[in-house]
């Protein structure tokens, strides 16, 4: 017979009786309090451009063909699990007055409202000059003069790190340097937090794009978390604009340490790409989707209100289809979605357009 | 002779007699730690212990108990011990409330969320501690012991990781974020304090030599009151198993 030191023993009984009295501890399972609406479907022949549920602004944005949103439409919805909402999935739903999804946790106590948002844009022109405020972290992101959603930024990812709640603590603001209006969008290089730092990510480049910003995606696929574009229909010829740019004193690579001799410089561009499905970060330059590119050609710094006229090239062999999507993407570090560049760095963008 | 000679001899004279009297006794004592940080009564919050294991948390003293005669059962006992207190624990959480604070000295950090999925801790404390304790010896076989302890934290690690789940921003109602894996460290924030409940029992198996089990119940949280890492309340909770020589 082996011998069994009586330490070990007595060791292994110590350790099995304090895991069986952790078992034991277990509580009944809480209620679930979440309230989320996690699909919105209807069927694709209904949308210019996939559905995107804002969970950090609590909207439901659709891109509907105008027979849809003369129409209506009786979504199918999922839930959190046990949630039940008003009105219903599969009920419809009209577009002559605003409509309020109310969601309420199976836990009981809490609820959650989404707005449905009906996205089109009429002209493909922007000063910038509505701009709101996000209730919880107070990031600014700006707006179409009815209020309606069609740009975002990196702002809502920022938010996660523990920067000051308040609008000048986020790399996208608005600012009263304008070229055109009262505001224009400012776009500034912040140097990454503490919390920030842990997951590897020393500076937040400004961005500012057409699309949608998937804050699930936020720490797992940070560049899927950007998606990029909204549906356009016409031939786009000329992408102009007005920008100013002044780049940060030190650029610095993705550890956090300063690359000498190197100068940080801006990004703006515009691609036209077919389908409803939007491109993201890891795509936005590859994909074989891509129908025609206009991009800044030097992103160095200007002092000055600079004006840009850039011609759309387009890719031959490619074919526009019925469904397109129109993307336009600045920021204030152009190496930003690899978190390199020079902490405040800024870029201001003015009076954008799609010439078609 | 001048005053002072007197007094020290008068002094070792007390001593001599006073030694002839009560029963004094120098213990070293070895063993183990075994237990957990842990709240008392587990929050809802907690869904399942996948596994626990105890860290290699030794524990080694000195101890001196007194009796006022070496047949009388009841004595006192003082000591100090060098003691590491640690468990790894894997568990399962569900809308876990946590708030994490980092400051750099450049600014604050924080960031305040509900987590579910797979959480892992890690906690591996090294204490000076001074019990004090009553003690009670029935018969030459057995000895009891009930008293308290103050323990000074000189070595701190509280850390582990958050994985295959999602944090709600701010909270339940909050954007759903996905998380493959975060690390945690919450090593500095922990009190550098703690007093508690101790007791335990002997039993002679040589002439100089006992097995003993003494349980240590902290009575403080180890963590500060403005720390909301955690929202509950968490114990220093370990048995001490191992043997004490007598010197």
């Amino acid at each position: 017979m082996t011998h069994i030191s009586p330490y070990v023993l007595l060791r292994s009984v110590a350790a099995i009786s304090a895991f069986a009295l952790l078992q034991a501890c277990i509580k009944p399972e809480p209620p679930n309090p979440e309230a989320d609406i996690e699909t919105f479907t209807v069927p694709d022949s209904l949308l210019t451009g996939d559905i995107f549920i804002d969970q950090s602004n609590r909207k439901i944005l659709l891109y509907l063909e105008p027979e849809a949103f003369e129409s209506g439409i009786a979504p199918r919805i999922t839930l959190s699990a046990g949630a039940t909402v008003s009105p219903a999935s599969g009920d419809s739903i009209h577009f002559t007055k605003e409509v309020v999804y109310t969601v309420s946790s199976a836990s009981g106590e809490n609820r959650k409202q989404y707005t449905v948002e009906v996205v089109s844009i009429g002209e493909w022109k922007w000063s910038f000059e509505k701009w709101l405020v996000q209730d919880v972290d107070n990031y600014q992101y700006p707006v179409e003069s009815e209020g309606e959603q069609v740009w975002s930024s990196g702002n809502p990812g920022v938010a996660l790190s523990g920067v000051p709640k308040q609008p000048s603590g986020y790399p996208l603001r608005s600012t009263d340097d304008s070229k055109d209006g009262t505001h224009a969008a400012e776009l500034v290089t912040l140097k990454g937090t503490t919390l920030s730092g842990i997951v590897g990510i020393k500076l937040f480049a400004g961005s500012l794009f057409l699309g949608n910003f998937d804050i699930n995606s936020a720490f797992l696929e940070p560049l899927k978390a950007t998606q990029f574009g909204q549906p356009f229909a016409g031939k786009a010829t000329r992408f102009t604009g007005h920008y100013k740019y002044t780049p940060g004193a030190t650029y610095q690579d993705k550890a956090g340490n300063p690359v000498p001799g190197y100068t940080d410089s801006c990004a703006i561009y515009a691609v036209l790409y077919t389908g409803r499905t939007r491109l993201d970060a890891t795509n936005i330059h590859t994909s074989d989707r891509i129908v025609a590119v206009a991009q800044l050609p030097d992103g160095s710094g200007r002092g000055n209100w600079t004006h840009f006229n850039i011609p759309f090239n387009y890719i031959p062999g490619r074919k526009s289809e019925r469904d397109m999507m129109m993307a336009i993407v600045a920021s204030s570090s152009k190496d930003g979605d690899q978190y390199r560049g020079a902490i405040g760095s800024r870029l201001v963008i003015d009076s954008l357009a799609i010439i078609q | 002779m001048n005053i002072r000679n007197i007094f020290l001899i008068s002094i070792l004279a007390f001593g001599a007699r006073a030694q002839a009297q009560i029963h004094l006794e120098h213990r070293i004592q070895a063993g183990f730690n075994i237990g957990g940080t842990a709240p008392v009564g587990f929050p809802n919050t907690i869904r399942k212990v996948d596994s626990y294991r105890p860290e290699f948390s030794p524990s080694l003293g000195y101890e001196l108990s007194w009796r006022p005669s070496a047949t009388h059962k009841w004595g006192a006992a003082a000591g100090v011990k060098l003691d590491y207190k640690g468990m790894t624990v894997k568990d399962e959480v569900m809308y876990f409330h946590t708030m994490i604070t980092m400051d750099d000295g450049s600014g604050k950090s924080e960031f305040e969320g509900a987590f579910t999925g797979k959480n892992k801790t890690t906690v591996r404390n090294a204490y000076v501690s001074f019990p004090i304790s009553a003690i009670y010896m029935p018969n030459d076989k057995w000895r009891f012991n009930l008293g308290t302890y103050m323990a000074w934290l000189f070595s701190a690690n509280f850390h582990g990781n958050v994985s295959d789940g999602y944090i709600r921003n701010g909270g339940s109602l909050g954007e759903k974020v996905a998380v493959s894996q975060a690390e945690f460290d919450f090593g500095t924030d922990m009190r550098r304090f703690d007093v508690g409940l101790q007791g335990g029992a002997e039993r002679r198996v040589g002439k100089k030599l006992r097995v003993t089990g003494n349980l240590n119940w902290g009575l403080r949280p180890v963590f500060p009151s403005d720390f909301r890492g955690m929202d509950f309340p968490m114990y220093n909770i370990y048995v001490t198993l191992g043997v004490a020589y007598r010197i």
